[in-house]
Protein backbone atom coordinates (compact mmCIF):
# COMPACT_ATOMS: atom_id res chain seq x y z
CA UNK A 1 0.00 0.00 0.00
CA UNK A 2 1.43 3.35 -0.94
CA UNK A 3 1.64 6.26 1.43
CA UNK A 4 -1.12 8.84 1.54
CA UNK A 5 -0.51 12.54 1.77
CA UNK A 6 -0.26 13.66 5.40
CA UNK A 7 -1.95 16.96 6.05
CA UNK A 8 -2.61 18.73 9.35
CA UNK A 9 -3.63 22.32 10.09
CA UNK A 10 -1.60 24.39 12.55
CA UNK A 11 -2.69 25.05 16.15
CA UNK A 12 -0.99 27.53 18.53
CA UNK A 13 1.27 24.74 19.77
CA UNK A 14 1.58 22.48 16.73
CA UNK A 15 2.79 23.26 13.20
CA UNK A 16 1.00 22.94 9.88
CA UNK A 17 2.08 19.67 8.30
CA UNK A 18 1.98 18.75 4.63
CA UNK A 19 3.91 15.66 3.59
CA UNK A 20 3.31 14.93 -0.08
CA UNK A 21 4.59 11.58 -1.33
CA UNK A 22 4.05 12.56 -5.00
CA UNK A 23 6.33 15.62 -4.92
CA UNK A 24 8.58 14.46 -2.06
CA UNK A 25 8.07 17.81 -0.32
CA UNK A 26 7.72 17.53 3.45
CA UNK A 27 6.53 20.83 4.81
CA UNK A 28 6.39 21.90 8.47
CA UNK A 29 5.38 25.47 9.32
CA UNK A 30 4.72 27.24 12.60
CA UNK A 31 5.63 26.57 16.22
CA UNK A 32 5.79 23.35 18.17
CA UNK A 33 5.30 22.95 21.92
CA UNK A 34 2.52 20.37 22.25
CA UNK A 35 1.52 18.68 25.47
CA UNK A 36 3.44 15.56 24.51
CA UNK A 37 5.82 16.18 21.64
CA UNK A 38 6.85 12.53 21.38
CA UNK A 39 3.25 11.39 20.90
CA UNK A 40 2.67 14.25 18.51
CA UNK A 41 5.69 13.51 16.30
CA UNK A 42 5.45 9.69 16.36
CA UNK A 43 3.03 9.40 13.38
CA UNK A 44 5.04 11.99 11.45
CA UNK A 45 8.26 10.03 12.01
CA UNK A 46 6.55 6.77 11.06
CA UNK A 47 5.35 8.38 7.84
CA UNK A 48 8.84 9.67 6.98
CA UNK A 49 10.47 6.32 7.82
CA UNK A 50 8.11 4.59 5.39
CA UNK A 51 8.58 7.24 2.72
CA UNK A 52 12.34 6.88 2.99
CA UNK A 53 12.02 3.11 2.49
CA UNK A 54 9.66 3.31 -0.48
CA UNK A 55 10.63 4.49 -3.95
CA UNK A 56 13.25 6.96 -4.99
CA UNK A 57 11.52 10.34 -5.10
CA UNK A 58 13.97 13.08 -4.04
CA UNK A 59 13.02 14.42 -0.62
CA UNK A 60 12.87 18.13 0.15
CA UNK A 61 12.08 19.13 3.72
CA UNK A 62 10.64 22.64 3.55
CA UNK A 63 10.76 23.72 7.17
CA UNK A 64 9.61 27.03 8.61
CA UNK A 65 9.52 26.23 12.31
CA UNK A 66 10.33 29.36 14.31
CA UNK A 67 10.07 27.99 17.83
CA UNK A 68 10.40 24.47 19.22
CA UNK A 69 10.24 23.42 22.84
CA UNK A 70 12.97 21.01 23.89
CA UNK A 71 11.00 17.81 23.42
CA UNK A 72 10.03 18.98 19.93
CA UNK A 73 13.72 19.68 19.28
CA UNK A 74 14.49 16.07 20.18
CA UNK A 75 11.77 14.84 17.79
CA UNK A 76 12.87 17.10 14.91
CA UNK A 77 16.39 15.73 15.44
CA UNK A 78 14.95 12.23 14.97
CA UNK A 79 13.31 13.41 11.76
CA UNK A 80 16.55 14.91 10.44
CA UNK A 81 18.36 11.67 11.36
CA UNK A 82 15.93 9.72 9.15
CA UNK A 83 16.67 12.07 6.24
CA UNK A 84 20.40 11.92 6.97
CA UNK A 85 20.49 8.13 6.84
CA UNK A 86 18.48 8.18 3.58
CA UNK A 87 21.03 10.65 2.18
CA UNK A 88 23.90 8.38 3.23
CA UNK A 89 22.26 5.47 1.43
CA UNK A 90 22.21 7.54 -1.76
CA UNK A 91 18.70 9.00 -1.70
CA UNK A 92 18.48 12.62 -2.68
CA UNK A 93 17.46 14.50 0.46
CA UNK A 94 17.61 18.24 1.11
CA UNK A 95 16.58 20.51 3.96
CA UNK A 96 15.50 24.11 3.32
CA UNK A 97 14.76 25.85 6.60
CA UNK A 98 13.49 29.40 6.44
CA UNK A 99 13.25 31.93 9.27
CA UNK A 100 12.35 35.59 9.77
CA UNK A 101 15.64 37.45 9.50
CA UNK A 102 15.03 39.40 12.74
CA UNK A 103 14.72 36.15 14.71
CA UNK A 104 18.27 35.48 15.85
CA UNK A 105 17.22 32.68 18.23
CA UNK A 106 15.54 30.76 15.42
CA UNK A 107 18.74 31.07 13.35
CA UNK A 108 20.86 29.72 16.23
CA UNK A 109 18.51 26.77 16.65
CA UNK A 110 18.61 25.97 12.90
CA UNK A 111 22.42 26.23 12.83
CA UNK A 112 22.67 23.77 15.72
CA UNK A 113 20.53 21.29 13.79
CA UNK A 114 22.68 21.79 10.71
CA UNK A 115 25.81 20.94 12.74
CA UNK A 116 24.34 17.49 13.41
CA UNK A 117 23.94 16.37 9.79
CA UNK A 118 25.85 16.29 6.50
CA UNK A 119 22.99 16.32 3.95
CA UNK A 120 22.46 19.49 1.86
CA UNK A 121 20.97 21.96 4.35
CA UNK A 122 20.03 25.48 3.30
CA UNK A 123 19.17 28.19 5.79
CA UNK A 124 16.94 30.76 4.15
CA UNK A 125 16.38 34.19 5.74
CA UNK A 126 13.05 35.79 4.93
CA UNK A 127 12.73 39.52 5.52
CA UNK A 128 10.29 40.09 8.34
CA UNK B 1 -9.17 40.66 50.86
CA UNK B 2 -8.17 44.07 49.58
CA UNK B 3 -7.74 43.53 45.87
CA UNK B 4 -6.37 47.01 45.29
CA UNK B 5 -3.55 46.33 47.78
CA UNK B 6 -2.87 42.98 46.09
CA UNK B 7 -2.80 44.59 42.67
CA UNK B 8 -0.38 47.26 43.95
CA UNK B 9 1.86 44.57 45.43
CA UNK B 10 1.96 42.74 42.10
CA UNK B 11 2.76 45.98 40.30
CA UNK B 12 5.55 46.90 42.72
CA UNK B 13 7.07 43.45 42.31
CA UNK B 14 6.98 43.92 38.53
CA UNK B 15 4.80 40.85 38.09
CA UNK B 16 3.35 40.60 34.60
CA UNK B 17 1.80 37.18 34.82
CA UNK B 18 1.29 34.85 37.73
CA UNK B 19 -0.55 31.58 37.61
CA UNK B 20 -1.03 29.23 40.49
CA UNK B 21 -3.06 26.05 40.40
CA UNK B 22 -3.14 22.94 38.35
CA UNK B 23 -1.42 23.40 34.99
CA UNK B 24 -3.20 22.00 31.97
CA UNK B 25 -1.78 22.17 28.48
CA UNK B 26 -4.51 24.60 27.42
CA UNK B 27 -3.63 26.97 30.29
CA UNK B 28 0.07 26.83 29.34
CA UNK B 29 -0.88 27.57 25.71
CA UNK B 30 -3.26 30.42 26.62
CA UNK B 31 -0.78 32.08 28.96
CA UNK B 32 1.97 31.59 26.40
CA UNK B 33 -0.11 33.41 23.78
CA UNK B 34 -0.80 36.21 26.29
CA UNK B 35 2.90 36.50 27.20
CA UNK B 36 3.86 36.73 23.55
CA UNK B 37 1.26 39.43 22.82
CA UNK B 38 2.37 41.40 25.85
CA UNK B 39 6.05 41.21 24.89
CA UNK B 40 5.37 42.11 21.27
CA UNK B 41 3.87 45.39 22.50
CA UNK B 42 6.57 45.99 25.11
CA UNK B 43 9.20 47.10 22.56
CA UNK B 44 11.82 44.65 23.72
CA UNK B 45 14.33 42.93 21.51
CA UNK B 46 13.11 39.92 19.61
CA UNK B 47 15.82 37.74 21.20
CA UNK B 48 14.72 38.70 24.73
CA UNK B 49 11.12 38.00 23.77
CA UNK B 50 12.01 34.57 22.43
CA UNK B 51 14.07 33.83 25.54
CA UNK B 52 11.26 34.77 27.94
CA UNK B 53 8.73 32.74 25.95
CA UNK B 54 10.99 29.72 25.66
CA UNK B 55 11.92 29.68 29.35
CA UNK B 56 8.28 30.16 30.33
CA UNK B 57 7.24 27.16 28.19
CA UNK B 58 10.03 24.91 29.52
CA UNK B 59 9.37 25.91 33.14
CA UNK B 60 5.60 25.47 32.90
CA UNK B 61 5.85 22.17 31.02
CA UNK B 62 8.43 20.86 33.51
CA UNK B 63 6.06 21.64 36.38
CA UNK B 64 3.15 20.09 34.52
CA UNK B 65 5.03 16.93 33.50
CA UNK B 66 6.37 16.39 36.99
CA UNK B 67 2.89 16.81 38.54
CA UNK B 68 1.50 14.46 35.94
CA UNK B 69 4.00 11.74 36.86
CA UNK B 70 3.29 12.25 40.55
CA UNK B 71 -0.44 12.07 39.85
CA UNK B 72 0.04 8.73 38.13
CA UNK B 73 1.91 7.60 41.24
CA UNK B 74 -1.18 8.46 43.31
CA UNK B 75 -0.29 11.99 44.48
CA UNK B 76 -3.00 14.56 43.99
CA UNK B 77 -1.81 17.87 45.46
CA UNK B 78 -0.59 19.26 42.15
CA UNK B 79 -2.52 22.51 42.58
CA UNK B 80 0.45 23.80 44.59
CA UNK B 81 2.36 24.84 41.46
CA UNK B 82 3.13 28.41 40.47
CA UNK B 83 4.72 30.15 37.51
CA UNK B 84 5.48 33.88 37.52
CA UNK B 85 6.92 36.22 34.90
CA UNK B 86 8.24 39.49 36.29
CA UNK B 87 10.20 42.43 35.03
CA UNK B 88 12.95 44.05 37.05
CA UNK B 89 14.68 47.04 35.46
CA UNK B 90 15.87 45.80 32.09
CA UNK B 91 15.67 42.11 32.97
CA UNK B 92 12.88 39.60 32.90
CA UNK B 93 12.62 36.83 35.45
CA UNK B 94 10.68 33.62 35.22
CA UNK B 95 9.90 31.84 38.47
CA UNK B 96 8.54 28.33 38.82
CA UNK B 97 7.58 26.53 42.02
CA UNK B 98 6.22 23.09 42.79
CA UNK B 99 6.27 20.31 45.36
CA UNK B 100 9.02 17.72 44.88
CA UNK B 101 9.34 14.31 46.46
CA UNK B 102 12.11 13.77 48.97
CA UNK B 103 13.75 11.22 46.65
CA UNK B 104 13.98 13.67 43.75
CA UNK B 105 15.43 16.59 45.70
CA UNK B 106 19.11 15.63 45.78
CA UNK B 107 19.19 14.68 42.11
CA UNK B 108 17.53 17.92 41.01
CA UNK B 109 19.84 20.04 43.17
CA UNK B 110 22.90 18.22 41.82
CA UNK B 111 21.81 18.73 38.20
CA UNK B 112 21.29 22.46 38.78
CA UNK B 113 24.67 22.78 40.50
CA UNK B 114 26.38 21.04 37.58
CA UNK B 115 24.71 23.44 35.13
CA UNK B 116 25.62 26.47 37.26
CA UNK B 117 29.30 25.56 36.95
CA UNK B 118 29.21 25.63 33.11
CA UNK B 119 29.89 28.60 30.85
CA UNK B 120 28.01 29.13 27.55
CA UNK B 121 30.29 26.75 25.62
CA UNK B 122 29.99 24.10 28.33
CA UNK B 123 26.20 24.45 28.26
CA UNK B 124 26.18 23.98 24.50
CA UNK B 125 28.23 20.77 24.89
CA UNK B 126 25.86 19.52 27.61
CA UNK B 127 22.91 20.34 25.35
CA UNK B 128 24.36 18.46 22.38
CA UNK B 129 25.23 15.43 24.54
CA UNK B 130 21.71 15.29 25.94
CA UNK B 131 20.22 15.78 22.47
CA UNK B 132 22.06 12.64 21.35
CA UNK B 133 21.29 10.57 24.45
CA UNK B 134 18.78 7.74 24.06
CA UNK B 135 15.51 8.81 25.69
CA UNK B 136 14.16 6.57 28.44
CA UNK B 137 10.52 5.56 27.90
CA UNK B 138 8.02 7.83 29.71
CA UNK B 139 10.63 10.49 30.24
CA UNK B 140 11.11 13.89 28.70
CA UNK B 141 14.00 14.95 26.53
CA UNK B 142 15.99 15.99 29.63
CA UNK B 143 16.84 19.23 27.85
CA UNK B 144 14.56 21.65 29.73
CA UNK B 145 16.93 22.79 32.47
CA UNK B 146 19.87 23.05 30.04
CA UNK B 147 17.74 25.15 27.70
CA UNK B 148 16.76 27.47 30.57
CA UNK B 149 20.41 27.82 31.62
CA UNK B 150 21.43 28.64 28.04
CA UNK B 151 18.83 31.40 27.76
CA UNK B 152 19.57 32.87 31.18
CA UNK B 153 21.89 35.85 31.71
CA UNK B 154 22.96 34.52 35.15
CA UNK B 155 23.20 31.06 36.74
CA UNK B 156 19.81 29.61 37.64
CA UNK B 157 18.85 30.27 41.27
CA UNK B 158 16.97 27.64 43.19
CA UNK B 159 15.94 26.67 46.69
CA UNK B 160 13.99 24.04 48.60
CA UNK B 161 11.56 24.89 51.39
CA UNK B 162 11.02 21.83 53.61
CA UNK B 163 7.40 20.73 54.01
CA UNK B 164 6.10 19.05 57.19
CA UNK B 165 5.64 15.67 55.46
CA UNK B 166 9.28 15.41 54.41
CA UNK B 167 8.81 16.65 50.87
CA UNK B 168 9.99 20.08 49.74
CA UNK B 169 8.75 23.07 47.82
CA UNK B 170 11.12 23.70 44.93
CA UNK B 171 11.61 27.27 43.72
CA UNK B 172 13.48 28.12 40.55
CA UNK B 173 14.35 31.58 39.21
CA UNK B 174 15.67 32.19 35.70
CA UNK B 175 16.84 35.68 34.84
CA UNK B 176 16.88 36.71 31.17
Amino acid sequence: MSLERLHQSATPSTPAVDFDPASGVLSLTGESYPENAFDYFRPLLTWVARFVDEGNTPIVAEIALSYLNTSSIKSVMDLLDLLESAHRRGRQATVRWSYADDNERALEMIEEFKEEVTLPFFIVPVSG
Amino acid sequence: MNLFALKEQLREAGILISFTGSFSHSIIEELGTAVKKYLENAEIQKTAMMDVFSVYIEAAQNVRNYSERRCQAGRTDNDASIVVIARRDTHYRIYAGNVVEEDDKADLGARLDRLAALDKAGLKTAYKEQLRRERAPDEGAGLGLIEMARRASAPLEYGFTPLPDGRAYFSLCIEI
